[in-house]
């Protein structure tokens, strides 16, 4: 086989002890890769009842059969564990050079196990594989963590780390890599923090061998040129990374705006992507072969802001910023900055302090139990949040468990917008339907990542769907959440493997994937069983989260039953009960979102 | 009567120099529609732009009222 090394690097840190292992070939093939592969092994191997920061959870970073491969984009990684902001599953998704680092050491996955009695970090440049001593390390940020390592080990090495946040177990900790770059949602950086795992460090030279690699190379550049083509005519992605959504969102009324108390922000031009632009980016950074780069250093170069780092994105906008109410830039930038360096997932960060807001300026909770005012857009107060967060220090303890939690403790549940426990990404689903349904129905609890039809109902990408309606979505959502399980299994960022994933008549087959996939590792995919071996893994991840115990399909008493109050949506709930049913039978789901025991059997998925 | 077309990100480029934050106020005969508003800039026509009034997704003969605004940006996956 080619493509997969067929290899699995298994680190148990309760005994130190470091094992190599084959992949069946027929799983590889299966089960695709990345995510994919990562579900197979997590379902197969843990209970999803345990805790998810006790030793018996387990921790996976998995590359897939386009990762370090010529494949436009081929630089992603997947983390799959049990999340303990949710209770599910998660899996969060990165991109930079570390992915490609990682799978240059000659494995496609390394898989902990149990805990580590002391801090440690894990070094592999091929053969030679180390846990080493972290003790050094502890309390340091992800940015420092990630100088001193390169500086102890080699400037040739990659680094993927944990902040203070993970060490403390907040529950909205990410991992973090190159630095910027995080493998955010569901509080996988406080599942590493639990094993007492600070960072893994990876280099080498095995690339993986290419069924093709003529046509890989041939695909690969003409792709390249596609995308180089459309970045000349003038991308916004290319211009602006995803700092120019807050205007689209702002004009549909679905940006979230004061913890979704409103869908439109007054004060968007100050925080958009022209006056990012304008006053503080310095240059694209761009992820390991990546012909779009999106990413973009920015820096704030004087005052009580200064700073120097990368971002921030459009989901980090919608929540620190206008989510806080904030509309000060370079606070904005500040805050940013600071949640990469803690570790911090911006989109839980964000929407926590959010809900705090609300309870401050409801009364429900008091200026004495925070430690200060907390009134929406005090953008000082919000990054004073951030750092009682990461270090759970007064009432960070509070915040550290998400807005869940944080409402239910102070009596007023009404006022967290999540689902699964898990904060809302930047898109107020009352006003795009369909996203409604997936947030409702997302296996890793309010995800945008999770099936972005968003794509649709508010880029028009591939076609303009209206987000206002209904019909139709259902069909929308499965078709999304199957085609990210595909492109997360593949080893491609979804910003451009979009383009070869659909068509324009949406269908449904994604001929270019498949064809990238085969060139990589000669598995003779066609187009169809691509997608049923999608289908395979979101169905897989499915059964976890029912084993885990957490099946409700619903959203949260603000998305069903306070009315939008302005913009063009204003007046619409989500109309939830006119979906559901429809998502299920399609589905092939009993109507408790149970895969039933055919579509189990037709997937060639274990029935228990 | 008086509509506003906005647009976003790179399409700003299109706009006369009066227009503020992405904005231009333009006097247009009564009957005008949502594509003959937009028409008078140059972007795209087709599917690689998304063209919306008032914020909702319409027909592009869909008739302006005054004080309309019809905003275009370019589709592109992002978020
Ligand atoms: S599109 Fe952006 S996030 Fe995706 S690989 Fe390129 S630079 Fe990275």
């Amino acid at each position: 086989m080619y493509g997969w090394h067929l290899k699995v690097l298994r680190v148990n840190l309760t005994t130190q002890k470091i094992t190599q292992e084959d992949v069946d070939p027929k799983i590889a093939r299966d089960y695709l890769g990345g995510r994919g592969w990562a579900i197979h092994y997590l379902y197969k191997e843990m209970d999803p009842m345990a805790d998810a920061l006790s030793p018996e959870n387990v921790l996976i970073f998995a590359t897939g059969p386009l990762t370090a491969t010529p494949a436009p984009t081929g630089n992603r990684y997947m983390v799959v564990t049990k999340s303990p902001l949710t209770g599910a599953l998660a899996h969060s998704n990165s991109g930079g050079e570390f992915p490609t680092w990682m799978k240059r050491t000659g494995f496609d996955m390394f898989i902990f196990e149990g805990k580590s009695s002391k801090p440690v970090y894990l070094f592999v440049n091929e053969d030679q594989i180390e846990l080493r001593s972290a003790v050094h390390l502890w309390g340091k940020d992800a940015h420092e963590t990630t100088d001193i390592l390169k500086a102890e080990t080699s400037a040739e090495a990659r680094v993927a780390c944990i902040g203070q946040a993970g060490e403390n177990l907040a529950l909205m900790a990410a991992i973090m890599n190159d630095k910027h770059r995080a493998a955010a949602r569901s509080g996988v950086g406080a599942v590493m923090g639990s094993k007492n795992l600070k960072a893994v460090v990876a280099m080498g030279n095995k690339n993986p061998p290419l069924h093709d690699p003529e046509g890989m190379r041939t695909l690969s550049v003409n792709t390249s040129k596609e995308v180089g083509a459309d970045v000349k005519k003038g991308s916004n992605m290319r211009i602006y990374g995803t700092s120019y959504v807050p205007q689209v969102t702002n004009t549909l009324g679905i940006l979230p705006t004061r913890n979704f108390l409103q869908g439109t922000f007054e004060h968007v031009n100050n925080i958009d992507g022209d006056a990012l632009k304008n006053q503080y980016l310095i240059r694209h950074t761009p992820c390991y072969r990546c012909p779009l780069s999106c990413g973009r250093l920015t820096e704030v170069p004087d005052g009580p802001y200064k700073g120097k780092g990368e971002g921030p994105e459009y989901e980090t906008i919608s929540s620190l910023g206008t989510g806080c109410g904030v509309s000060n830039l370079a606070a904005l930038v500040k805050a940013n900055y600071l949640c990469n360096e803690y570790g911090m997932d911006t989109i839980t960060t964000g929407m926590t302090i959010a809900a705090a807001m609300e309870m401050y300026e409801k009364g429900y909770i008091s200026e004495e139990i925070i430690g200060m005012p907390l009134k929406f857009g005090d953008h000082d107060a919000m990054i004073a949040m951030i750092k009682l967060m990461a270090f759970r220090e007064g009432f960070g303890e509070d915040l550290a468990q998400g807005s869940y939690r944080l409402a239910e403790k102070y009596g007023h549940p009404e006022i967290a917008v999540t689902t699964r426990k898990q904060e809302f990404p930047g898109y107020d689903p009352r006003g795009s339907q369909g996203m409604g349904l997936l947030y409702a129905t997302s296996n890793k609890g309010a995800s945008h990542m999770e099936g972005d039809v968003a794509y649709e109902e508010v880029f028009g990408v591939p076609v303009k769907e209206n987000p206002l309606t209904t019909e139709g979505k259902p069909e929308l959502v499965k078709h999304f959440e199957d085609s990210f399980a595909l492109m997360d299994s593949s080893g491609l960022c979804v910003f451009v493997a979009i383009r070869y994933a659909f068509n324009k008549d949406r269908m449904i087959l994604p001929l270019r994937l498949a064809e990238m996939m085969n060139l990589s590792t000669g598995a003779q995919y066609s187009p169809e069983e691509v997608m049923i071996a999608a289908e395979r893994v979101y169905n897989l991840e499915r059964m976890f989260l029912i084993k885990a115990g957490s099946t409700e399909d619903t959203l949260p008493y603000r998305m069903l039953h306070e009315p939008l109050p302005d913009g063009p949506a204003k007046g619409k709930v989500v109309e939830l009960d006119k979906m559901l049913p429809e998502f299920y039978a399609l589905r092939g789901w009993d109507e408790k979102g149970v895969p039933t025991k055919q579509k189990l059997m037709e997937l060639g998925l274990p029935l228990n | 009567m008086m509509i506003q077309v906005k647009l976003i990100a790179n399409y700003r480029e299109q706009l006369p120099p009066e227009a503020i934050n992405g904005v231009v106020e333009l006097d247009v005969p009564d009957g005008t529609t949502v594509y003959q508003a937009i028409s008078r800039f140059d972007i795209p026509l087709d599917d690689t732009s998304v063209i919306v009034l008032n914020g909702l997704t319409v027909d592009m003969s869909t008739p302006l009222s005054v004080g309309d605004m019809v905003t275009a940006f370019s589709a592109i996956a992002g978020g």
